[in-house]
């Protein structure tokens, strides 16, 4: 997962705010917790996202620390609960197949550093596998499914974003209350679907240039790695479907006080990314924030 | 039966005018429209169902009051016509095991049947396009269902269901969050707060996205 999940900020109170940032320090500070400080470096947005998905109204209650990333102020933070477990062990098994996945499709010299970062989550890889057998089992099937996909050049966005989406909604099978498992079934099929696609176009240009597997440019008219405009939007409507379907089943839900952040998501940060993904000015910031790694630690 | 006031989400105080635009507000978010061929339909049905009765009761306890002039939505049955949930997939005769194993939400089977067909006409393409939308494989949904609107113009159910894969249905916005479309939102205030979001919160992309 790569990070393209985020509230819409202007529709958080600052208790919102710090309750969202409080999660995503939280979820760092299981990981590092759980799985050592390697471990850490999987953290993002998405990954925050789902924590707050797969909690079961556990009361969350913030405290405030600092830490190696925050060494001189006091960040929030969210003490341990079961959903901040369960989303570490998804996050390690998530990151570590796709580790495996890169250094699979890249030779020697270009799977290298998926074979260090690999090789240093080994460790915290076994330990996750032990505690969740069945979401690790589920998330190599569908990857193999999607290498697969990939092999044979599949032109359908739809079956090659039905693997990551079929492997992200594996996570709402440990949710004990069976409605709410359907309600987060169908909420995290879209959210992965969604996800595949704004990654796909993101990746879109890199991918032409490499000969990389793509669906986009095999399903869309694509000129110098772009899309066109009337292939940009047909894109962007097809995402839009899965937004309202996460909508649709976050509406049916309880999700206490997590309510307001996931409908800033599901109702307009959804919308923002996958436009900033699709005019290419995602990437561009991000592409900033490589370059510029001391703000990015200190911000 | 729960609380009438709390199914609405107001107090037992509030004003007829208030419980009429919680119950609209209510109405509205659950409207089949936005459940339509959605595998959680039948939670959004029960939902209005419970909605609908909510406001029922507390009309009827206000009775000799202000009279409401604002009747439920007719939904609580939710099955039959345009308003269903199911998106009712009860006629044809060609493909009738098709639509049973649909309604029934057997998609395997509806699809078994399906390539065993050789019969590739407008219903056929119409019902394909079915098991995608409700499997949410939108895109090649939407593909099928334009063929069955190619070969066959004319027919309403293929109309509606092309109308509603290209976002037609009545999408529910809470309030305040106005209408939203990953194609328009440039010119909208949300992208930039969003990515200045991305700088003031911890983190980003400590590590490598593939």
């Amino acid at each position: 997962m790569f990070g393209y999940v985020r509230p819409a900020q202007e529709r958080l109170t600052q208790e919102q705010q710090n309750l969202f940032s409080g999660m995503y320090c939280g979820l760092c500070h299981t990981l590092q917790r759980r799985y050592g400080l390697a471990a850490r470096m999987i953290l993002n947005y998405d990954l925050t996202f789902l924590a707050i998905l797969l909690d079961e109204g556990e009361p969350c209650s913030l405290c405030h620390k600092k830490c190696i990333m925050h060494p001189l102020k006091k960040r929030p933070c969210a003490q341990p609960t079961t959903a901040l477990d369960k989303a570490a062990d998804y996050s390690v098994i998530l990151t570590w197949w796709q580790l495996r996945d890169g250094v699979a499709d890249h030779g020697f010299w270009g799977g290298l550093k998926y074979r260090a970062a690999s090789w240093l989550l080994r460790g915290a890889y076994r330990k996750a596998c032990a505690a969740q057998p069945e979401f690790d089992e589920n998330t190599r099937r569908q990857l193999e499914e999607l290498s697969a996909l990939e092999r044979e050049n599949c032109p359908s966005i739809d079956r090659a974003a039905d693997t990551f989406a079929r492997l992200l909604s594996g996570a709402s099978d440990g949710i004990t209350d069976p409605i709410r498992r359907r309600i987060l079934q169908q909420l995290l099929y879209h959210l992965g679907r969604w996800i595949y696609l704004a990654d796909a176009a993101d990746d879109l240009k890199k991918d032409v240039r490499s000969g990389s597997y793509n669906p986009l440019p095999l399903r869309f008219e694509v000129k110098n790695g772009e899309l066109m405009p009337e292939s940009r939007q047909q894109l962007a409507a097809t995402m839009d479907r899965s937004a309202e379907a996460m909508a649709a089943a976050f509406e049916l839900g309880d999700f206490g006080e997590w309510t307001d952040i996931i409908q800033s998501v599901v109702y307009e940060g959804l919308y923002a990314v996958g436009n900033a993904v699709l005019n290419g000015t995602f990437r561009k910031r991000r592409k900033r924030e490589a370059e510029n790694p001391t703000r990015k630690a200190g911000t | 039966m729960r609380d009438p006031y709390q199914v609405l989400g107001v107090s037992s105080t509030a004003t007829d005018e208030e419980i009429k635009k919680a119950y609209r507000n209510l109405a509205r978010k659950y409207h089949p429209d936005n459940y339509h061929d959605n595998p959680l339909a039948d939670l959004a049905q029960e939902r209005m169902k419970e909605i609908n009765e909510a406001y029922e009761t507390i009309q009827n306890q206000r009775k000799g009051g202000s009279q409401p002039s604002y009747g439920t939505y007719g939904y609580s049955n939710g099955s039959s016509g345009y308003g269903g949930y199911s998106g009712n997939y009860a006629g044809g005769t060609k493909f009738q095991r098709v639509r049973a194993a649909i309604n029934q939400g057997d998609l395997n089977l509806a699809e078994e049947l399906l390539n065993a067909s050789s019969d590739r006409g407008a219903e056929w393409n119409f019902l394909k396009g079915a098991v995608c939308y409700r499997r949410g494989w939108m895109d090649e949904a939407k593909r099928y269902y334009e063929t069955a609107v190619q070969l066959e113009p004319t027919n309403p159910e293929y109309q509606r269901a092309l109308h509603m894969v290209n976002g037609g249905g009545a999408t529910y916005r809470p309030e305040g969050f106005g209408t939203m479309h990953t194609e328009s939102c440039h010119s909208s205030p949300c992208l930039p707060l969003c990515l200045l979001w991305s700088c003031c919160v911890p983190g980003g992309y400590y590590f490598w996205c593939c």
